[in-house]
């Protein structure tokens, strides 16, 4: 009975894996086709900010949306102007959905990978997060008056 | 060996605790579910425009995860389930900052505008009194051909300058009194 219930659970858990790759993947995607699609230009965002609505001054995350815009045109330099963190969030998504696929793939081509994959999976994400996502951090510590 | 073969998640008639392994898959499943949109929630939470509403997700994958954790039998890892919970919590409390952020933006604002408008009235104060200390009349009068003018001067230095002369007479007079 223990054989069996270990040789269900065993794939059962390498498929949630790749499960949760595989959406992980799909929302990345959708976020680079949401970029895509409105194009600054024409600037018809659906996302405002609160920020500059209430003070009239713009904040930090301001422009995200056509940095990343640019970032798929491969116009970097107005990029970095609209939003300076805007490339580095473009990056970690990009990176993030490499990772999805190449992690995906070890994990189907090497089926003996068990939990050390996952681990150096989260691992590398955390600390691409982090890396990526520390202005915006640093600017909720500060303003919730904990930093 | 059939046991092996069969991995559809539906249990075979050889498995006692049939009921049980769907249980656990809908435990697995709502653990995955769960996991996802805590990371999902846990990365919008973070930026500051989005992270508000970040939390409507956040209290979903929390809801999810303890619907699974419910629901997965003893035998079940529960580590996605756990992890999708623990994620879901922090993204949860990341984007509940977020409302002390935006009340503290507003807060600013308010006082930062409220100062504003203190320092134009006091500027426009200021310029009116300037103008009115300095601000010179003179009024011109003409009849039959004869002109008069008459010159007020408002100016605050010589108001000062009068009442200094009428202070030094009052004293010279004050003194020639107590001489005499």
């Amino acid at each position: 009975m223990t054989g069996v219930a270990i040789s269900r659970y065993v794939p059962a858990d390498r498929d949630s894996y790749l499960v949760i790759n595989l959406v992980l993947a799909t929302v990345i995607l959708l976020v680079f086709i949401y970029s895509g699609i409105f194009s600054p230009g024409k600037d018809n965002y659906p996302v405002v900010c609160i920020h500059e609505k209430v003070t009239g001054q713009p904040c930090i995350s301001c422009g995200l949306s056509h940095s990343l815009s640019l970032m798929i045109r491969g116009r970097i330099a107005e990029a970095r102007t609209w939003n300076a963190n805007g490339p580095a969030i473009f990056i970690f998504f990009a990176a993030q959905l490499i990772m999805r696929i190449l992690f995906s793939a070890c994990r189907v081509k090497y089926p003996s990978t068990g939990k050390e994959l996952i681990i150096y999976d989260i691992s590398g994400s955390t600390v691409l997060f982090l890396v990526a996502f520390f202005p915006f951090l640093i600017n909720i510590f500060s303003l919730s008056g904990i930093h | 060996m059939e046991d092996q073969i069969n991995n559809t998640g539906q249990g075979s008639a050889g498995s006692s605790p049939g009921a049980g392994y769907t249980g656990s898959r809908t435990g697995q499943n709502l653990g995955i579910a769960a996991l996802i949109t805590a990371i999902v929630t846990f990365v919008f939470a973070v930026i500051p425009c989005v992270g508000l509403i970040a939390i409507i997700p956040g209290v979903i994958a929390i809801v999810l995860a303890v619907v699974g954790l419910s629901r997965a039998s003893e035998s079940e890892s529960r580590g996605v389930l756990i992890a999708g919970l623990v994620i879901a919590v922090v993204a949860s409390i990341i984007s509940f900052s977020q409302l002390f952020v935006a009340g503290k933006i507003i807060e600013k604002a308010k006082r930062g505008f409220g100062g504003d408008i203190e320092n134009i009235i006091r500027d426009v104060q200021k310029d009116v009194l300037q103008d009115l200390e300095d601000a010179k009349i003179s009024i011109k009068v003409e009849s039959n051909g004869d002109k008069v003018e008459i010159k007020a001067d408002t100016g605050s230095r010589s108001r000062i300058e009068e009442l200094e002369e009428l202070e030094r007479t009052d004293s010279l007079n004050s003194g020639t009194n107590v001489k005499k």
